[in-house]
């Protein structure tokens, strides 16, 4: 058959645009593929009347700034994309209502972050500031280990990386609580689990960590733009590099050749080859897209094995007062019920846990001059949304949750929104199924719970992943939820291929 | 004391792998489940389609040049329901007049509750040199098959948003999303009131005239106010919609939201009205603006393009056309004039289905109906359903999708 393509990269999520623009870049005949009429997957924006809303990002972290690039800064410094960065300097501010509640706003850098988490929980300072001193021996172990391509030696590893191994092999909890962190210090630092979408008792502190410390030395980065901004300088670093790029152009089937290799893809009703496939679409859906007899058991079995990340309900207000006005000083406000984090992902229900984010605190012509934008985030799983919630009533139902949400942060910082809201837009998992097609309408693909957590997946990848000619990026990845994880296998897994088809035959 | 990891083992490390491969041996090799067989999906689906295949099933003689189409859900071409929708949303339509391809947005002009039971109804009226309008009133016969998109349009009533008192500023054929609404007012769907003034030219052409007095009839949070320009009829008002008449009907105290449907010329000058009344900008609710006309008559046109023709060069997939275009006609018109059917939903700027990318060449896009993102102008991208050529063109346009 002939290859009309070398690499097909299906769905333009930030790792699919970051993946294609990699293979075109490096000289590959790149074909894009994107069931939606524009690029970015959650990585967009949407308008409504002279408001301009970012759907998705809170803060992109790993970002840095020319002077102290991180990991997403070169990836797209790499590939000559240009983001006009915004930062912002307060990591966050966290309220827990009650009588044993806080309100303690937290800044970036180690130090001032060090300080504010000491005024707020006198004592804490050495504990906290310890923990970030662990940072370079995870990122020391990790360079050791892609070195040795993931064979590291037993001994050097229990000898040199021995802090890294009861790291990267415990919960952030556990870990926290050996440094002797305080239980109110450790509820506040941990506040920031709803980026990740698992609980700090579960979640891998290695993988917590390398957020928590990108976050607080570099603060958050966003795109002047919103997201959109990002995937249309993706988009044209694939289109100047000579890529195709397909909008409206839903990938429906998966083709393999006779030996159990992907070769191509069905897309619009017509057959379209390649030597290697990228999927950015999460694997549940492309086994779906795939003669079952082609799946191999150990993908079956893993896919099976494995739960659905976190999805979000959001609510996107355009007010028509200024934030001074309304009376919003932060850019990200997180609110709970109870200070810990795995009392807030049981009972989430509840408003146990919602983010507040005012983004004319970080960029303030973000909406027009008078006007500001409030998004809400509230951590919902596709499975909490009621089994007998029919289409009829789902404005209802979204407009209701939007109401008590709106309520009880007008009640907490006593604002008025209700009377301001000029735009109103109200998403949840059903939104999100509609426009990412993911199972559940997940946002972060798999759950990065217990065992599926980032050093599983990267140390099994190869073994786990067989089907030749297909590789997967995105949150359902190796390296979990986010953009800037995404980006990053977008990153990684472009390269690969590159090195395959330019490295082989 | 100085704490450190030491109560932590090492040793786990060593577990980690082995536990990973233990929790995937133990999983099942079974198939993976639809994703339609998650809620949310479902959900996702059935108010979302990717397209409704629907058949003529009742036709409906109104007033001179309007008529009203019953449309059900055609099963056998796999349309089991209809999708749900909001008083006030349209459904664009895809026709093939000869070579012409193109679609049109019509306000579905039944309660969202009579979707339940399978039914939408569509109601067009035959326009001047309107292509698709007077397509339909001529070949639409019961059993015609029609192909159309989920609904779509945020020209609806949302009670965290608007004041819970509207009034209604409707022209022409600009009735019918306000007929939803009244029907959804009075079965229960919206909780509202509606005062709805509407202007007609004369008394026979005000269109549902007796639906909308019977619906005012039964239910008491709905309220019509006929206005007539060219004649004097009694228990219609005599003249235009100004801000005069406005106040005259809307609550004396209290917030209103008033909700504008029109043609353009409409728009000219009920715009104006509005102003003088002062309301809040979240208190002023348009319909979609409707296909762009003569955007020579703006000032900051520029006038040495009027007159002209370009060539329009589309790309759509890879493939290359080439086509002519006029000055005056938006880039989706020519297209579709070609025979190329081009993604679009409003026709208006506004909801960026057509969002295509300008790949060379000068556009003129008027302010009032570019609804682009940011870094669309940034990056050079356009609504082919809102910009008008100021020099050859090259586009590349997504294909086709309802």
């Amino acid at each position: 058959m002939s290859e009309k393509y070398d690499v097909i990269v299906v769905g333009a999520g930030n790792a699919g645009l970051v993946a294609a623009a990699t293979t075109a870049k490096n000289g590959l005949k790149t074909l894009l593929l994107e069931k939606h009429n524009l690029p970015g997957g959650c990585a967009t924006s949407f308008r409504r009347g002279r408001f301009e809303f970012e759907p998705s990002l809170h803060e992109l972290a790993s970002v840095g700034d020319k002077e102290h690039p991180d990991t997403v800064y070169k990836i797209f410094d790499n590939l000559g994309a240009t983001v006009d960065w915004r930062y912002e300097h307060n990591t966050f501010r966290a309220i827990v209502k009650g009588c044993d509640g806080y309100d303690v706003t937290l800044q970036a850098g180690i130090d001032p972050f060090c300080d504010a988490m000491e005024a707020a929980v006198p004592g804490c300072r050495a504990s906290v500031h310890r923990l970030f001193e662990y940072y370079p021996k995870v990122t020391d172990a990790l360079a050791y280990i892609t070195r040795m391509k993931g064979k590291p030696n037993g001994l050097v590893m229990i000898t040199k990386h021995a802090d890294f191994m009861k790291i990267a092999s415990h919960s952030v909890e556990d870990v926290m609580k050996s440094l002797g962190i305080p239980e109110k210090a450790r509820n506040i630092i941990n506040t920031y689990w709803g980026y990740l979408g698992v609980p700090t008792d579960e979640l891998n502190c290695m993988h917590f960590l390398n957020m928590l410390y990108s976050y607080v030395v570099h603060g958050a980065a966003m795109p002047y733009k919103r997201s959109h901004e990002l995937s249309l300088s993706l988009a044209k670093v694939i289109l100047d590099a000579g890529g195709e790029i397909r909008y409206n152009s839903e990938a429906t089937e998966f083709l393999y050749d006779g030996n159990g290799a992907v070769c191509g893809v069905v897309a619009n009703g017509e057959t379209l080859f390649a030597k290697e496939v990228i999927s950015n679409v999460i694997p549940h859906n492309v086994f779906n897209m795939s003669d079952p007899k082609n799946i191999p058991e150990t993908d079956l079995k893993l896919a099976n094995a494995r739960t659905f990340g976190i999805s979000v309900s959001t609510i996107y207000l355009g007010l028509d007062c200024s934030m001074e006005e309304l009376g919003i000083h932060d850019y990200t406000v997180f609110v709970m019920t109870d200070a810990n984090p795995r009392k807030q992902y049981d009972d989430r229900k509840n408003k146990s846990l919602y983010i507040v984010n005012c983004l004319n605190k970080v960029i303030p012509d973000s909406s027009p001059e008078g006007t500001c934008t409030m998004f809400f985030t509230m951590p919902t799983f596709g499975c909490d949304v009621p089994k007998d919630l029919k289409p009829e009533d789902y404005k209802k139902y979204k407009n209701r949750l939007a109401e008590e949400y709106i309520e009880d942060y007008e009640k907490l910082m006593g604002i008025d929104m209700r009377s301001h809201i000029e735009e109103i837009s109200i998403a949840t998992p059903v939104t999100f199924a509609r426009y990412l097609g993911t199972p559940e309408g997940t946002i972060y693909g798999y759950a990065l719970s217990g065992w599926d957590n980032i050093l599983g997946r990267i140390s099994c990848e190869k073994d786990e992943y067989t089907i030749k000619g297909l590789s997967f990026c995105g949150g359902h990845a190796f390296r979990g939820d986010g953009y800037s994880s995404a980006y990053v296998t977008g990153d990684t897994i472009g390269h690969r291929v590159v090195n395959s088809i330019k490295g082989g035959n | 004391m100085k704490q450190n990891l030491r109560s932590l083992s090492r040793f786990d490390f060593l577990k980690m792998i082995p536990t990973r491969k233990a929790k995937i041996a133990e999983a099942p090799a079974r198939a993976i489940p639809a994703t339609d067989s998650y809620k949310p999906n479902e959900l996702a689906n059935a108010l979302h389609p990717k397209c409704q295949h629907l058949i003529v099933s009742e036709i409906t003689e109104r007033e001179k040049d309007v008529k009203s189409y019953s449309l059900t859900p055609d099963i056998a071409r796999g349309t089991e329901k209809l999708a749900y929708f909001s008083a006030g949303q349209y459904l664009s339509v895809a026709l093939e007049i000869g070579d012409v391809k193109l679609t049109r947005p019509y306000s579905i002009s039944s309660s969202p509750r009579e979707s339940l039971d399978g039914r939408y109804e569509l109601t067009v009226k035959r326009v001047d040199n309107g292509l698709a309008s007077q397509y339909i009133l001529d070949n639409w016969k019961v059993g015609t098959e029609v192909l159309a998109s989920a609904p779509h349009g945020e020209f609806t009533y949302e009670p965290l948003r608007d004041a819970r008192q509207i009034v209604g500023l409707a022209g022409g054929s600009g009735i019918t999303p306000f007929v939803s609404l009244a029907k959804a007012i009075a079965d229960g769907c919206e909780d509202a009131n509606l005062t709805l003034i509407y202007g007609s030219m004369t008394e026979k052409e005000i269109i549902f005239r007796n639906e909308l007095e019977n619906l005012a009839a039964k239910c008491s949070r709905f309220k019509l106010v006929n206005v007539l320009c060219d004649e004097k009829v009694d228990g219609c008002e005599k003249g235009f919609i100004t801000a005069e008449l406005i106040r005259k009907y809307a609550p004396a105290s209290g917030d209103y939201s008033i909700f504008v449907c029109g043609p353009q010329v409409m728009y000219d000058f009920v715009d104006k009205e509005i102003e003088k009344l002062g309301l809040r900008k979240k208190f002023i609710r348009h319909e979609l603006f409707g296909e762009y006309r003569y955007p020579e008559k703006n000032d900051d046109y520029p006038k040495d393009a009027v007159g002209k023709k370009f060539k329009l060069t589309i790309t759509i997939c890879g493939e290359k056309k080439t086509v002519e275009c006029d000055a005056n006609v938006t880039l989706l018109n020519a297209m579709e004039h070609n025979g190329i059917a081009a993604p679009t939903n409003c026709r208006s700027g506004v909801c960026g289905w057509c969002h295509s990318r300008l790949v060379s060449g000068n556009v003129y896009v008027p302010k009032e109906v570019d609804g682009r993102r940011m870094a669309d102008l940034q990056y050079g991208y356009v609504h082919p359903c809102s910009t008008f050529p100021l020099s050859d063109v090259e586009i590349d346009v997504p294909p086709f999708r309802l």
